[in-house]
């Protein structure tokens, strides 16, 4: 026991240790391994663990922050799996002992939990024959007329259904065919049955045994918990990685009209009509629609989800019920149909891609059957008339803002002084006669109070336009910014050319605001501005090494950053999870004049 | 002496000239745009120019860029600069080539018209004249690293008068010390800041403002 301590206790570090080097994100490996587990090898469980393994690797903080939601849809799948799975229900208990130890099954009389693929062909003439053995399971599988007529195969392989964790079992590479089209599949070893799998898509689970289901559950629900409980952290994280991401979505889509949702949709066909040759070929198409013709593309979205929603209705009509005769799941959507309860479950699926179908028709077709009959109404301009109104108000508001501050500070600072500096002249007046001395003071007073009316002016007009904004345009402008940054300033400024005074100006104020934010609150030991102009579009970032938590949301600052460069179509996307780094990134649309001529 | 002076509004050029000519200087031209003052110079080659950095034609920083065009075709052509605003980055292009006798003061500095005239005349002798305000922000600039966090409070007074273009005289009478007391300062300073002490006042301002620019 004393040993078995120690062994615990140097592992306890050494995974500490881990963590701590590498972040909470490195958990999302086994996480994700948990997919090859529930769904047995495939190419997209592979693909999900490589890319688990990618992003924990080379994006940690990513990694940490869909962790939670990672361990939540695989405690979700993993109930949904053991839920669904074929085989008899073992306690679990006695199944995490039997697994432990190696398991010995024996498998009792006529098993119950054959399955056999509804598409297959394979009716109920298929009878499993078990011959019970100690370490090993004799199955006998005896085709239908059909089915022998095609070519067999039984290769040892897994290949997953809904139980993929049933396996374990080895066939023979060449399996013979004794007599009148049998099957005889030897297994051995394993605590769940062997698999059995056809060419013409017909799989067969000889259920039955121990199976991990038992394991599975707990393992699941355990998941769920931590995931659950992690769920709230990372949910602070993410909002602050995703502000900003919203509009960007918002606008994007606006700007595609909606024919980028082709390509998700698509995608769910994979879950919806299987993994065909058509299916893959048909995700192709809509990916090269989506991208080169947008307006279609968004027209054949409702199409496409109306197809799925007769599918589920296909599903939840056609359904068999046969006592005794479970089916292995057919997905659909989120949902594996099993049982004629699910299939209904999988209609009302169907019915909420009928919804969306239905909201999506009059943005889409609707929209562009309106464009195309009523000439002059171009849809287009619409969304674009939208915008621009909603992006005047801001304007105007921030206008409006703007010229209030200007008037107090005017009226606190300068106005105020030159009073005093009228009294005070006007004082010196009376005094000169009688007490020159006296008066050579106040005048002295009056030459201070010129000065500071002077200052209050000249921070003012800063206020509005700097002077080497003005002056020389928004680079120079930003490497004096960087020059009046108590910390330093990496500048990578390639701007060969003058910008509109409107868009210099706003884009001036929105790197002032990011490095006033990074001076004032992050604690940054270095900034770095990048700033380029190509193919018609200013693209700024502002990053520093700080501890981050920026937030639009939150605070007036990045907000009016926001507005500000909405006036212009330009667009702010900021990523900044606390503890760092902060990235703020600009888009603005705009055009570079050649660069201004100097006459000397 | 002879002095050009280059300023847009026509009340402000009147003053100066005004002022400059009580202190006994002699007014070689006085011009309102940036091609008349790089005329002006070229012609007259005066012993110093006042310039406004805000000049016609285009309103931005003409009075400077002539004034760098002018000193690149006379190097050493003493030029002082007056603004509304003081630049760090405008501060920087002058003291570039590192020949000194150059000036850069906030307008504001003429209310004090001994203070003025003295700039004035440093420059004219080739010497450098940095605004306070110039010198505060550089200084601001330096306050994280770790040589300057090093001098003392009276050293870092020193240092700022010292960028601002100030003689160890100079800085005696401000700081009410003796010239001795003061010289001591300017060399622990340059010990701290490892930069190799100069008997030369203009040479040592250069090498302040270069330390403090970089």
């Amino acid at each position: 026991m004393g040993d078995m301590g120690i062994l615990v206790t140097v592992l306890w570090r050494v995974i500490g240790r881990l963590l701590r080097r590498l972040g909470r994100g490195i958990l999302l490996v086994p996480v994700a391994a948990m997919a090859p587990v529930l769904f047995g090898l495939r190419p997209w469980t592979v693909a999900a663990v490589l890319l688990a393994v990618v992003v924990a690797l080379w994006r940690p903080v990513m990694a940490a922050m869909v962790l939670p939601v990672t361990m939540v849809v695989a405690g979700i799948s993993g109930l949904v799996v053991a839920a669904t799975a074929p085989g008899p229900s073992v306690n679990w208990v006695v199944s995490a002992i039997r697994a432990f130890k190696g398991s010995r099954v024996t498998l009792k009389g006529p098993l119950p939990g054959w399955t056999i693929d509804r598409r297959a062909g394979f009716p109920k003439s298929v009878k499993p024959v078990a011959t019970p053995g100690p370490n090993s399971t004799q199955v006998a599988i005896k085709p239908s007329a059909a089915a022998q007529a095609a070519h067999v195969q039984v290769p040892p392989r897994f290949y997953g259904s809904p139980a993929a964790f049933v396996r374990g079992g080895q066939v023979p590479a060449a399996a013979p065919f004794p007599g009148k089209g049998a099957i005889q599949v030897q297994m051995k070893g394993g605590p769940g049955g062997a698999e059995v799998w056809m060419h013409r898509g017909a799989v067969i689970h000889p259920g039955g045994g121990a199976w991990p289901g038992g394991l599975l559950v707990p393992l699941a629900l355990l998941l769920l918990t931590l995931g659950l409980w992690l769920l709230p952290r990372s949910a602070a994280a993410l909002r602050a990685h995703t502000t900003g991401m919203f509009a960007y979505l918002r606008h994007r889509m606006l700007e595609n009209r909606w024919g980028i949702l082709l390509i998700p949709v698509a995608l769910l066909g994979l879950t919806v009509f299987g993994v065909h040759p058509w299916t893959v070929a048909a995700i192709l198409a809509c990916v090269v629609t989506a991208v080169r013709w947008p307006l279609l593309a968004a027209d054949l979205v409702p199409v496409v989800l109306i197809a799925f929603a007769i599918r589920g209705f296909e599903i939840a009509a056609s359904w068999p019920s046969l006592p005794g005769l479970q089916q292995p799941g057919e997905l659909y959507g989120v949902i594996v149909v099993t049982t004629r309860q699910l299939a209904m479950l999988a209609g009302a699926e169907a019915s909420a891609f009928l919804v969306v179908a239905a909201w999506l028709v009059p943005r889409t077709i609707g929209a562009h059957a309106r464009t195309a009959l009523a000439p002059g109404r171009d849809l287009e301009l619409e969304g674009r008339v939208q915008r621009l109104t909603e992006t005047r108000d801001l304007a105007v508001d921030a206008a409006d803002t703007e010229l209030r501050r200007i008037e107090r500070n005017l009226h606190d600072g300068a106005q105020a002084r030159l009073i005093a500096l009228g009294m005070n002249l006007r004082a010196v007046e009376r005094m000169l006669p009688g007490r020159p001395e006296a008066a050579l003071a106040l005048v002295a007073e009056a030459r201070e109070t010129s000065l500071r009316a002077l200052n209050d002016l000249r921070d003012l007009v800063r206020g509005i336009c700097p002077p080497v904004l003005a002056d020389r345009g928004l680079g120079h402008a930003v490497r004096a910014l960087a020059l009046d940054t108590p910390f330093p300033v990496d500048l990578d400024i390639n701007l060969p050319g003058r910008l509109s005074a409107p868009v210099e100006s706003a884009c001036y104020f929105a790197v002032a605001e990011a490095l006033a934010n990074a001076v004032r609150h992050s604690g940054a030991r270095r900034v770095h501005i990048r700033m380029q102009h190509a193919d018609g579009m200013l693209r700024i970032q502002v990053g520093d090494d700080g501890a981050g938590g920026a937030d639009p949301a939150h605070g007036t600052g990045l907000r009016g950053v926001e507005q500000r460069l909405a006036a212009f179509d330009g667009i702010m996307a900021v990523s900044s999870p606390p503890g760092g780094p902060t990235m703020i990134a600009m888009e603005v649309p705009c055009a570079l004049s050649s660069p201004k001529t100097c006459s000397f | 002496m002879r002095v050009v002076v280059a300023e847009d509004l026509f009340l402000l050029r009147d003053g100066l000239t005004r002022l400059l000519a009580a202190h006994g200087f002699e007014i070689a031209a006085s011009v309102d745009s940036a091609p008349g003052l790089l005329d002006a110079l070229l012609e007259h080659r005066p012993d110093v120019a006042v310039v406004d950095v805000r000049l016609p034609p285009s309103f931005a920083d003409d009075g400077l860029q002539a004034a760098l065009a002018a000193r690149q075709q006379v190097p050493g052509l003493p030029v002082l600069l007056l603004s509304q605003y003081v630049e760090q980055l405008y501060a920087r292009e002058l003291l570039a080539d590192q020949s000194g006798a150059v000036g850069y003061l906030l307008k504001d500095r003429v209310f004090n018209d001994d203070q003025f005239v003295d700039a004035v005349r440093t420059v004219a002798a080739g010497g450098t004249v940095m605004d306070p305000d110039v010198v505060t922000k550089l200084l601001g600039r330096r306050f994280r690293d770790e040589p300057v966090t090093r001098l003392s409070a009276r050293e870092r007074e020193v240092l700022a008068l010292m960028a601002e273009g100030r003689s160890n005289v100079a800085i005696a009478q401000r700081l009410f010390v003796t010239e001795k007391a003061v010289s001591k300062h300017t060399t622990s300073i340059f010990t701290k800041l490892g930069l190799a002490a100069s008997e030369d006042d203009n040479r040592r301002v250069l090498a302040v403002l270069a330390y403090l620019n970089t």
